[in-house]
C-alpha cells in the first residue's frame, strides 16, 4: 500500500478510537462539523487541481441540504434515499451551470461561480412557499438505514467521518492516477495540455460536477443531522470560509483539505470565543478581520498551503544555494501555477 | 395611478452614476495590473466613513470630504504596497483571493473602529427636491450624476493628454515593451490602486447622503460596479460607465416592477448572463462588430 494509503488507514483507526476518549457532545459536535468542512475543502481543492476557484461552494451545499431536506419531508422519502437523490440533482445543476461557465478564462468562472453563490442564496430567501424563506425549514427527518436511525451525535459522527474518508480516498485515487496526471498538466499550462492530447474541458467538467458532489453530500447529510435549516449558512461568507480552509491546506494538495478545515475550525472557535473579550463593544462579523487578513498573509508567503509551505521554507533554509535547477526551479517564461510561489524576478511576461 | 417608470429611471440613474464610479475604479486596476481587486467597495465604505468621522471633528464638509478622499488613496497605496506587490508575478487567481482577503480586513476592522451603526452625511447642497419628468430626485442625485460624469472626463483627459496617464496605458497594453522604455509596472501598478481607491472613496462619500454610510456597505457595492465593469468588458473605461447606468437602471427597475427581494439576484442573473453570452462584456463586443 501507498505512503496515502497507510496515512488513510491510520487516519481510519485514530477517527474510530477518537470518541472513546473524548466523547463530549461539544467535542463531537465540533467533530461532525469538521468532518463536513472536510467533505467541503477537499471537493474545493480537486477543483483548484484543475486551475479552479469556486466562490459558489456554499451554494451547492445549500442547495444539498434542501434538496435533501424538501424530498424527505415533504414527499416522504427515506433520507438515505434523499441524500444520493440531492447529490445527484446538485451534480446535474452543477453540471448545467458548468456547461457554459467552465469555458471562460479562470477569472471570469470565479465570477460566474459567485454569482451562482448569491442567485442561490436570494432564491432561498425568497422562494418562501418551498424554502420557508429565511425563517428556514424545520422538522427534518433524521437519517435511517434499515433499522439503524440515526439519532445521536455519535452516529452521526461515524456516518460523517466515514464520508470524508472516502471523500479523501476518492480525491487522492483521482490526483495520483491518470486524471490526476491530466489536471496537473492542465495547471501546469492549458494550451500544452491540450496540445498533449489532454481534453481541458471534459477533466475541467467532471472535476467540478464531482466538486459540486462533494459539497452536497456534505450539505445533505448536515440537513438531517441538525434537522433545521436556514438560508444564512449558506450565504457567500460560507463560501469564502471554504475557500479559507482550501487556501489554508493548500489549493492543489487533497490532504490539504483536511488539515485547512480542522485548523480553520479550531482557529474560528478560539477567535469566536477570544475576541468578544478584547473588543466588548462589537458583537457580529468582526471576525471577518482576522480571516481576511490570514487570507492575505497565506497566500502571500504560503500559496501552496501552510504545511508544504512551512516544509519547503525548511528547506530552502537547511540547502540555500544548490536547489537551482531542480523540479521546482521555475523558467522564467513560464507562467506561476496556482499554489506557487510569487516569482522572484519583475514580473510581467511579454 | 400615476406612473413609477419616471421615477425608477431617475432612482436607477443616481445610483447607475455610483455604480459607474465604482466600476471605474475597477476597470483602472485591471487594465494596468490584471487584477479583479474585490476590496474596490470598501474604499467607498472607507471614504464615507472616515469623512463623516472627519464631520464629526467640526470640519466642514468640502475639507472633510477632500481629506478623506486623501487618505483613501493613502489606503489604497498602502494595499498595493502591503499585499499585491509582495505576490507580484502570481497566478491571477492567487490575486484575487488576496484582494477578496482584503477586503474581509476592511470589513471587520471598520466594524471594529465605527461600529455597526449607520452615519450619516449632510446633503452637499440641501434644500428641496427637483420635479423632473413626473419624478422626483433629491439635490444630492444632481451631485452623483454630475461627479461620476466630471470624473470620467478628468480620467478621459488624464489617460489621453498626460504623461502618467499615457505611461499608465502603455502599462495595459504591453508591460514588457514599458520595462524596456523605462516604465515601472509595479508602479504603475501602485499609480493605479491610488487613484482606484480615490474614486473608490468619490463614490462613497457621494451617495453616503442618500443611503447612509455603514461598515458593509461595500459588498453590495463592490459587487454591483464589478458587474458594470464586466458588462463593460472589464477594459473599457466609457463602456463601464455605461454599464454602471444599466446596472443601476435595471436594478431599480426589477425592484420597482418585481418582488424588491429578487432584484439583489437579478443583478447576478445579468452578470451570469454576459458572461456566458460575451466574456470580452456585451458593449466591448458590439464595439468589436463595428470595427
Amino acid at each position: 500500500m501507498s505512503r496515502d494509503g497507510w496515512g488513510l488507514v491510520l487516519l481510519a483507526a485514530i477517527l474510530a478510537a477518537l470518541p472513546l476518549v473524548a466523547a463530549t457532545a461539544y467535542v463531537l459536535t465540533l467533530l461532525n462539523v469538521i468532518g463536513l468542512y472536510v467533505i467541503v475543502t477537499v471537493g474545493l481543492i480537486l477543483l483548484g487541481c484543475s486551475g479552479q476557484v469556486s466562490l459558489g461552494q456554499a451554494a451547492f451545499y445549500g442547495l444539498g441540504a434542501y434538496a435533501s431536506a424538501l424530498l424527505s419531508r415533504d414527499l416522504g422519502w427515506s433520507p438515505g434515499l434523499t441524500i444520493p437523490a440531492a447529490t445527484l440533482l446538485v451534480a446535474a445543476g452543477a453540471y448545467l451551470v458548468g456547461l457554459p461557465t467552465l469555458r471562460l478564462a479562470e477569472h471570469f468562472f470565479v465570477l460566474a461561480t459567485l454569482a451562482v453563490g448569491i442567485i442561490v442564496n436570494v432564491l432561498m430567501v425568497q422562494m418562501v412557499p418551498l424554502t420557508g424563506g429565511a425563517s428556514g425549514l424545520r422538522d427534518i427527518p433524521p437519517l435511517q438505514l434499515g433499522g439503524l436511525r440515526f439519532t445521536s451525535d455519535l452516529h452521526y459522527y461515524y456516518l460523517i467521518w466515514a464520508l470524508a474518508l472516502l471523500a479523501l480516498a476518492v480525491a487522492r485515487n483521482i490526483t495520483s492516477h491518470r486524471t490526476g496526471r491530466a489536471l496537473r498538466a492542465i495547471l501546469g499550462s492549458e494550451v500544452g495540455a491540450a496540445a498533449l492530447g489532454v481534453e481541458v474541458a471534459r477533466y475541467r467538467m467532471q472535476v467540478f460536477v464531482l466538486s459540486a458532489a462533494y459539497a452536497a453530500v456534505a450539505g445533505a447529510v448536515y440537513a438531517h443531522y441538525i434537522r433545521f435549516i436556514s438560508p444564512s449558512p449558506f450565504s457567500l461568507y460560507a463560501s469564502l470560509f471554504f475557500l479559507i480552509m482550501a487556501v489554508v491546506g493548500g489549493l492543489t494538495n487533497i490532504w490539504g483539505g483536511l488539515f485547512g478545515a480542522v485548523a480553520v475550525t479550531l482557529l474560528d472557535q478560539v477567535v469566536r470565543a477570544q475576541l468578544p473579550r478584547v473588543f466588548p463593544r462589537v458583537g457580529g462579523e468582526y471576525q471577518t478581520a482576522i480571516y481576511g487578513i490570514l487570507l492575505v498573509v497565506i497566500m502571500i508567503f504560503f500559496p501552496s498551503g501552510i504545511v508544504r509551505g512551512t516544509l519547503d521554507l525548511r528547506r530552502a533554509l537547511v540547502r540555500v544555494p544548490h536547489r537551482i535547477g531542480t523540479a521546482r526551479a521555475r523558467s522564467p517564461d513560464r507562467r506561476p501555477g496556482l499554489g506557487d510561489s510569487p516569482r522572484p524576478a519583475d514580473g510581467g511576461t511579454p | 395611478m400615476v406612473s413609477l417608470l419616471p421615477q425608477l429611471i431617475l432612482t436607477g440613474l443616481t445610483v447607475g452614476s455610483i455604480y459607474a464610479l465604482v466600476a471605474l475604479g475597477f476597470v483602472l486596476i485591471y487594465n494596468v495590473t490584471g487584477i479583479l481587486n474585490f476590496a474596490q467597495g470598501e474604499f467607498s465604505m472607507l471614504g464615507a466613513l472616515l469623512c463623516a468621522t472627519l464631520l464629526g471633528w467640526h470640519l466642514s464638509l468640502p475639507l472633510a470630504a477632500l481629506v478623506a478622499v486623501a487618505a483613501v488613496c493613502l489606503i489604497g497605496a498602502a494595499m498595493e504596497r502591503l499585499t499585491i506587490e509582495p505576490a507580484f508575478g502570481s497566478h491571477p487567481l492567487t490575486l484575487i483571493i488576496i484582494t477578496f482577503g482584503v477586503s474581509m480586513a476592511f470589513r471587520g476592522l471598520s466594524l471594529m473602529i465605527w461600529g455597526a451603526d449607520p452615519y450619516t452625511l449632510p446633503e452637499f447642497t440641501p434644500g428641496p427636491a427637483l420635479q423632473l419628468l413626473g419624478g422626483v430626485l433629491v439635490r444630492q442625485a444632481m451631485w452623483a450624476i454630475g461627479l461620476s460624469i466630471a470624473v470620467v472626463l478628468g480620467l478621459f483627459l488624464f489617460f489621453s493628454r498626460s504623461v502618467p496617464g499615457a505611461a499608465v496605458r502603455a502599462c495595459a497594453d504591453n508591460a514588457f515593451a514599458c520595462r524596456l522604455l523605462g516604465i515601472s509596472p509595479r508602479r504603475m501598478s501602485l499609480v493605479a490602486f491610488t487613484l482606484s481607491a480615490g474614486l473608490g472613496a468619490v463614490a462613497g462619500i457621494v451617495i453616503a447622503p442618500i443611503t447612509g454610510a455603514t461598515y458593509d456597505m461595500g459588498l453590495s457595492l463592490g459587487l454591483k460596479g464589478f458587474v458594470a465593469a464586466v458588462i463593460g468588458g472589464l477594459t473599457n473605461a466609457p463602456a463601464a460607465v455605461v454599464g454602471g447606468y444599466l446596472v443601476g437602471l435595471i436594478e431599480s427597475l426589477t425592484t420597482g416592477y418585481l418582488t424588491p427581494g429578487y432584484s439583489g439576484a437579478i443583478t447576478f442573473l445579468v452578470l451570469l448572463l454576459v458572461l456566458v453570452i460575451q466574456r470580452e462584456g456585451l458593449l466591448h463586443a458590439a464595439q468589436r462588430r463595428q470595427a
